[in-house]
């Protein structure tokens, strides 16, 4: 009978010990509001279909951050010698963004901008929203790289905002990655009401020139030429337009093909998987919910707006200079923010409410990829000046 | 013309040669002679409890780089007076860091022990492996007990008595100001880096509009007509380039597509099994099956 009570003790104890090891024990109200995020972008990647190859991964892998542990197991992301912390460590040294910049050139079509490169500087005038940011992130008290790191979001370019923010302000990496893949899934939502805003009726039914053929030479030269001009000017910015640029130097040399189809086929595929996944499971609440990162939420959505309205009023201002005929279509101006190809999808739905024979994809995909160039080349800069 | 290639390919091999030279092995011209304490009366002690001149070197490489084999000396008519075992893992010093090695005077002690002692107005040299190919070297002048003299930040060319003795730590011990914090101190509200990145960029974009703007022709350059000699008997008909349309392209596309996919009939999904009159197929050979034991 002593026996049975003392088993029974043993038993009582034991449960009770490991239930001090169950999530159950181990949850806070962070906790539950950051799975409840996962869940919403679960939600919102099945039922809206928002960006779902990045959604699910990440909305997913922030279920599996916030499932709350006792340390010291070797099980959080954060741990040591964890697997996910194995996992991890390419979002930690930048390994996996490059690669996902090689799958992109591989999937990339550069024709739209080679038959008419003036639509590069729309890229180029999209890049104003990073600026922007960085000025107001600094006025709110962040650090210059903080402030650089949280700015690039504005380039709407999930892996260049990883890249920059895991050399630049790891500790900040969890939200700034989350933020990005946030406001790239919301362009729909985000875009139109300010290039509405932005643009007069007349404007929007302006008819663009069909873009003309490129030959194969062209398309094959330009990855040569684009990544040795771009990378001239900013070394710093060579793991990912080195990468881009040698993708689709695979697609376009038209030798490779084999290459191509695994650059972005299940290479692009494996990486976005451990990437979407990582990042998710890096906002454990414990070390994610802060101010800081409410900070960077706000700042994420201002350098959104600014990139966008900045794309459109230039594509007016260059438009003053161009001859009738030849004049651009505002609504295209919004694509420069990358988001490939969400945004240029975006001047496609908003151009047809117009008119419903004006196609802007073929011409919005032009300043959507200079966009991816352009945001590159702006990481390397703030590498260069804050790193 | 033959004979003009052999000539070119030997001048090019020699020069590789000669380049190669005079290249230093596994980056050794990033190893930087960094710090040295010549009077140790009250200073750093070594693993043996005793207080000895150090020599501090420094890998200003972003990769490792291995000392072993290399020669330090005090002797600039001996280059080779202590030879730096190879293949210990000590010598292989990390990226951006450093190896002490102590002049007492008693090699027995470990490779990081030389045979010889630092002298006040002496000299210091680090040699490559061939220990002809000088990598580093210091002349020392008047010497103060306790005091280290080195580069005033680490791999700098600017050489002082330092503040502070660091033996395998940074020279520099002030306070640290990150590229960033000077930026902003410059530049307070960010339109300084707005002004300057943009214009990077736009620079960026520009050349390559304008590359791709006036290059176009180019691509279709014809090289075989261009450098033809003419036949002026023949006179060509100037030919028309119409230059075609994207859309024109994908409407051509499309029409071949259809034409080609009208050519495959789409049968109705229904599977026939029919046998065959020839039994023997290859898959069912059983002299080729893959349970023979091959002879």
């Amino acid at each position: 009978m002593e026996h049975h009570g003392s088993f029974l003790s043993f038993v009582r104890d034991h449960l009770g010990q490991f239930f001090t090891y169950t999530a159950f024990a181990n949850m806070t109200f962070g906790h539950i509001i950051m799975i409840c995020v996962g869940l919403f972008f679960i939600y919102l990647a099945i039922s809206k279909e928002y960006e779902p190859l990045l959604l699910i991964p990440i909305g997913f892998g922030i279920l599996v951050g916030n499932i709350a542990f006792t340390p010291g197991f070797q099980i959080g992301i954060y741990e040591t010698g964890s697997v996910l912390n194995y996992l991890y460590f390419g979002v930690l040294q930048g390994v996996y963004p490059p690669l996902i910049f090689l799958g992109i050139g591989a999937m990339t079509d550069f024709s739209s901008l080679i038959s008419n490169p003036k639509l590069l500087l729309i890229g180029a005038a999209a890049q104003f929203g990073i600026f922007g940011a960085y000025a107001i992130a600094l006025l709110l008290g962040f650090s210059p790289a903080e402030s650089g790191a949280i700015a690039i979001i504005g380039g709407a370019d999930g892996p260049t905002a990883i890249f920059l923010s895991s050399k630049l302000a790891p500790e900040l990496l969890g939200a700034i990655a989350i933020s990005a893949y946030s406001y790239m899934a919301l362009v729909p939502v985000i875009q139109p009401p300010i290039m509405k805003l932005f643009t007069t009726s007349k404007e929007r039914l302006i008819r663009m020139k069909p873009p003309r053929s490129v030959s194969k030479t062209e398309k094959a030269m330009f990855p040569i030429i684009g990544m040795l001009l771009t990378t001239f000017i900013v070394p710093s910015g060579l793991p990912l337009l080195g990468m881009l640029f040698f993708g689709n130097l695979l697609k376009e040399s038209g030798v490779t093909k084999r290459l191509a189809d695994t650059a972005k086929g299940p290479m692009i595929d494996i990486v976005t998987i451990l990437i979407g996944l990582t990042v998710g499971a890096s906002t454990q609440a414990t070390t994610f919910i802060t101010t800081k990162s409410v900070g960077i939420f706000a700042l994420g959505a201002a350098s959104f707006i600014i990139a966008t309205a900045a794309g459109v009023l230039f594509v007016k201002f260059f438009n003053l200079f161009l001859k009738e005929g030849n004049k651009i279509n505002p609504l295209i101006g919004n694509a420069g923010v990358s988001a490939v190809p969400d945004s240029a999808r975006v001047s496609q739905f908003v151009g047809l409410e117009y008119d419903k024979t004006n196609h802007l994809l073929m011409h919005a995909m032009g300043p959507n990829v200079a966009g991816v160039i352009g945001s590159a080349v702006a990481a390397g800069i703030l590498l260069g000046f804050l790193a | 013309m033959k004979n003009f290639v052999r000539i070119g390919g030997v001048i090019l091999t020699l020069v590789m040669v000669m380049a190669a030279g005079q290249c230093f092995a596994q980056s050794a011209s990033d190893l930087k002679i960094n710090e040295v304490l010549v009077i140790n009366d009250s200073n750093f002690v070594d693993s043996y409890g005793e207080r000895n001149g150090w020599i501090e070197i420094f890998n200003s490489a972003y990769n490792s780089v291995d000392i072993g084999g290399m020669y330090l000396t005090d002797d600039p008519s001996n280059p080779k007076k202590y030879w730096i075992p190879k293949g210990d893992p000590i010598t292989k010093i990390a990226p951006r860091h450093y190896i002490l090695f102590y002049a007492n005077n008693n090699p027995t002690r470990g490779i990081q022990y030389l045979n010889f002692h630092l002298k006040e107005n002496g000299y210091l040299a680090l040699y490559e492996s061939n220990g002809r190919t000088l990598i580093d070297e210091i002349k020392l002048g008047d010497q103060k007990s306790d005091i280290s003299y080195g580069r005033l930040s680490d791999g700098g060319n600017e050489w002082g008595f330092l503040e502070k003795t660091t033996p395998g730590a940074n020279n520099y011990t002030g306070v640290k100001v990150t590229a960033g914090e000077k930026f902003v101190l410059l530049d307070p509200y960010g339109i300084g880096m707005a002004v300057i990145a943009m214009s990077v960029v736009f620079l960026a974009l520009i050349l390559l509009y304008l590359i791709f703007k006036h290059t176009k022709g180019l691509y279709t350059l014809d090289m075989k007509t261009l450098f033809r000699k003419k036949d002026p008997a023949v006179i060509a008909a100037p030919v028309s380039r119409e230059e075609i349309s994207g859309e024109v392209n994908a409407a051509i596309a499309m029409a071949l597509h259809m034409y080609v996919g009208a050519l495959h009939d789409h049968e109705e999904t229904v599977l026939t099994i029919k046998r065959v009159a020839r039994t023997y197929s290859p898959w069912s050979s059983k002299i080729y099956g893959l349970r023979n034991v091959p002879r």
